[in-house]
């Protein structure tokens, strides 16, 4: 494979190297030579890898014996691969319907973008809400959602390859602010495991991404810690959006975090 | 096969744009919905959506 | 779709991962690890400034101890 030949590569680069050194050589040459690298990967573009990812059913790296990797890391490899444009990766990571797109859907899932609707929406949304009864799920206020630009992404799994891809492709301050967002994302996710399937939830995965070294059979560069970060103003600390909550503890009794949940 | 997707000898394929990528998505979701509750569509608004 | 139909079908059908099923229950599991969260960057922040306190004791230490 040409991603593969260092000498002949001519290929985006990111970070100044062949993208194809982010993930493992041998783990490299599994996903090559598996059966959904051949046969669901060639050929595809930033457009139609989205018709692989909606269909994506868990995370995780490599499983079994053969350490045979998942269609996520075959995937996020491809991703790699194409190097998609900035815009191309955020919109991957949080696709959402617009009001004027959305004419015949009024039901939950779209409810949320209320929170978060632009300026222009009055008139679109006056009309989905007429006919909603005022019980409706979609309405049922916050505590439930506490920042709903976290839970962008009709399709989570691909929210999640995009994230990964963006762990593994972009520089520190960017990583920071486009990922933490999404730590209250706490939609359910699947992981295959070695040993088989496991819960998790987008926020967690995220803060994997964040925090850990090793995720989906790959290391994760080695970034700053967010606190040099902060210290030379290239990131503001982060609020989360239980801040206020931690902080009212706080002020009643100094140690306020355990005494909660 | 391989000479179906590829447009060129080197094997490249187009570069999709942002707005391609989200033309596809909604694609995609409005087809997701339409599988998960096909009963609550009736014919004219099933054509509607086919006409995309 | 062969490719995805693998050995494990029945296993993976073991967890659900639909939401919305109990909003309160997948709120509040999400708040406990958020508070986690919380905690862990408060200690790792408290961590470096005893680790900077400490540099900066054992400096002021020799320095007085060189006079």
């Amino acid at each position: 494979s040409k991603l593969l030949d260092d000498r002949g590569y001519g290929g985006r680069l990111i970070r100044g190297q062949n993208p194809a050194i982010l993930f493992e050589s041998g783990v490299r040459n599994r996903i090559i030579q598996s059966y959904y690298w051949k046969e669901q990967c060639f050929g595809l573009n930033e457009a139609t890898l989205c018709d692989r990812a909606a269909q994506l059913k868990y995370i995780g790296g490599t499983t079994g014996v053969n350490g045979k990797p998942t269609p996520f890391l075959c995937l996020a490899f491809k991703l790699c691969q194409l190097v998609p444009e900035e815009g191309v990766v955020r919109e991957m990571l949080n696709f959402e319907v617009d009001e004027d797109e959305d004419d015949e859907n009024d039901n939950g899932e779209h409810g949320k973008r209320e929170a978060e609707a632009e300026g222009n929406g009055g008139i679109e949304n006056d009309e989905t809400e007429e006919g909603a009864p005022p019980t409706a799920l979609a309405n049922i206020p916050l505590p439930l959602d506490p920042e709903a630009t976290g839970r962008r992404g009709a399709f989570k799994y691909l929210r999640c390859l995009a994230a990964f891809y963006i762990r593994l492709a972009w520089e520190p301050v960017a990583i920071h602010q486009t990922l933490e967002p999404l730590l209250s994302d706490y939609r359910k996710i699947k992981r295959k495991t070695k040993e088989g399937y496991a819960m998790t939830y987008i926020d967690q995965f995220v803060d994997d991404l964040l925090t850990k070294e090793r995720v989906c059979a790959t290391s994760l560069w080695r970034m700053p810690p967010r606190s040099q970060l902060e210290d030379l103003d290239l990131l503001e600390q982060r609020v989360s959006p239980l801040q206020g909550e931690v902080d009212m503890l706080d002020g009643s009794d100094g140690e306020g975090v355990e005494e909660v949940g | 096969r391989q000479h179906l997707v590829a447009t060129g000898q080197t094997g490249e394929v187009t570069r999709a744009t942002v707005e391609e990528v989200h033309q596809r998505l909604l694609w995609l979701k409005r087809k997701m919905d339409e599988e998960s509750k096909p009963e609550v569509l009736d014919l004219d608004a099933r054509l509607e959506m086919h006409r995309e | 779709q062969e490719w995805d139909e693998e050995d494990d079908v029945a296993e993976i059908d073991e967890i659900d991962d639909r939401d919305g099923i109990d909003p309160e229950a997948e709120y509040a599991a999400w708040k406990l690890r958020e508070l986690k969260r919380i905690k862990r960057e408060r200690e790792a922040i408290e961590a470096y400034e005893a680790e900077r306190a400490e540099i900066e004791r054992r400096r002021n230490l020799t320095e007085a101890e060189r006079e």
